[in-house]
């Protein structure tokens, strides 16, 4: 797909301002067949209204609206029928441990070395964490460490969130000089094996408060690779 | 645990939010029913981690967000136990309809099915910019995706359902 179906895609979905915007409209003015994509574009999503839409004007079932009642309704969990799974505050009390360092030096999946451990000034990542931090790219396949984002903080920093493939650890490192720096971990309940390489809301939530920008994209992960993570 | 009320009015912006979040599981699950079982995981896990959600930031994304995780886990367990997904309901409620009625009903069907056929990823994209209108930057978060991915994602997605749905009129 060329650079300008991209921006005409971009200029349907209302994405473009200024400059941008102009410029595709003085292309659509000129295009008979650009008009024609714009068209297809705006069709397309009157097609996806109409499909979907329906769901808007329907009550919600009563079992949507009890889910969403205080736990003191004692509903019974949909999740809880399907599988027996720690709850999420067992998880969050795990995950509250390895924060203040209960778990740290045991490793956080028990296997050889440990994969976060104490440093100076916190949290840092050792073995095959570090190493994937270093190396990684997210597009690879994971071994013991799938990467998610990796971006620039607003202060200069790289950072790079992870997922341990065992277990359903997440986390955000950033760069401080030799060693990354585990700024945040999570634990997801029934997570660990399913989730994809995106990182889970908590990370994102964690990203978007130091993010400078946008996440590098892949040629940009390979180059912030390529120089070390350098600032 | 002490309910604070930031998270009642949390609460109730989860209700608010039902008619999007079904919406959003139908076009992700291509299901009705499914779609209702999904929304009611999701809005469970939410209310347990209602402490992780940040006040201020967006509640839809954060919600699409477990609605998709919660769609991946099940499509996930269901693989593993080997049961295929419910079948379509192709045309079930074409009755007594008037033409024009039948048509559009039988047009909307066609999107399902095209839904359906796509990716998860393509579909995830679709389904939050074209569906639920989120902006890139939104729905490239929600996903846990840098915005190239998404938008790239979106494009053959898009493109995909413009060739299944014949780009008719």
């Amino acid at each position: 797909m060329s650079v300008d179906e991209d921006r005409l895609m971009a200029f349907a979905d209302g994405e473009l301002s200024g400059a941008e915007r102009a410029e595709v409209e003085a292309a659509l003015a000129q295009d008979a067949s650009f008009r024609e994509k714009l068209v297809a574009h705006r069709r397309l999503r009157a097609q996806l209204s109409a499909a979907f839409d329906g769901a808007l004007d329907e009550p919600a079932p009563t079992r949507l609206m009890e889910a969403a009642q205080p736990p003191a309704a004692e509903v019974v969990k949909l999740s809880d029928r399907r599988a027996a799974r720690w709850s999420v505050r067992e998880w969050g009390a795990m995950a509250a441990s390895l924060m203040f360092g209960l778990f740290v030096g045991v490793g956080v999946m028990g296997n050889d070395a440990p994969l976060i451990d104490a440093g100076e000034t916190g949290l840092v990542a050792r073995g095959a964490l570090a190493s994937a931090l270093d190396t990684q790219l997210a597009s690879e396949q994971a071994g013991a460490v799938r990467i998610g984002l990796s971006f620039r903080a607003q202060d200069g920093r790289y950072c790079r969130t992870f997922n341990l493939t065992e277990g359903a650890t997440a986390g955000l490192a950033c760069r401080e000089a030799d060693t990354w720096n585990v700024t945040m971990t999570t634990v997801s309940p029934g997570g660990g094996e399913v989730r994809m390489a995106g990182a889970p809301p908590e990370v994102l939530a964690a990203v978007e408060t130091i993010i400078d920008g946008e996440p590098l994209d892949a040629s940009g992960e390979a180059a912030a690779r390529d120089a070390h993570w350098r600032r | 645990m002490k309910m604070t009320s930031a998270a009642d009015q949390t609460r109730s912006d989860i209700v608010a939010m039902l008619p999007r979040l079904r919406r959003f599981a139908r076009a992700l699950t291509g299901q009705t029913a499914d779609a209702d079982d999904i929304v009611q995981i999701a809005v469970e896990r939410a209310l347990t981690r209602m402490d992780q959600y940040q006040a201020g930031t967006r509640l839809d994304s954060w919600l699409f967000s477990i609605v998709r995780n919660a769609w991946i886990d099940e499509a996930r367990s269901r693989a593993r136990r080997g049961k295929v997904f419910a079948p379509a309901e192709l045309g079930e409620q074409v009755g007594n309809d008037g033409e024009a009625e039948m048509h559009a009903k039988l047009e909307a069907d066609d999107v399902w099915v095209a839904m359906r056929r796509l990716p998860d990823e393509q579909r995830e994209a679709v389904a939050l910019v074209c569906v639920e209108g989120l902006a890139y930057r939104e729905a490239a978060v929600t996903l846990g995706v840098p915005i190239g991915t998404l938008t790239s994602r979106l494009a053959r997605g898009r493109e995909a359902l413009q060739v299944m749905l014949g780009g008719a009129a």
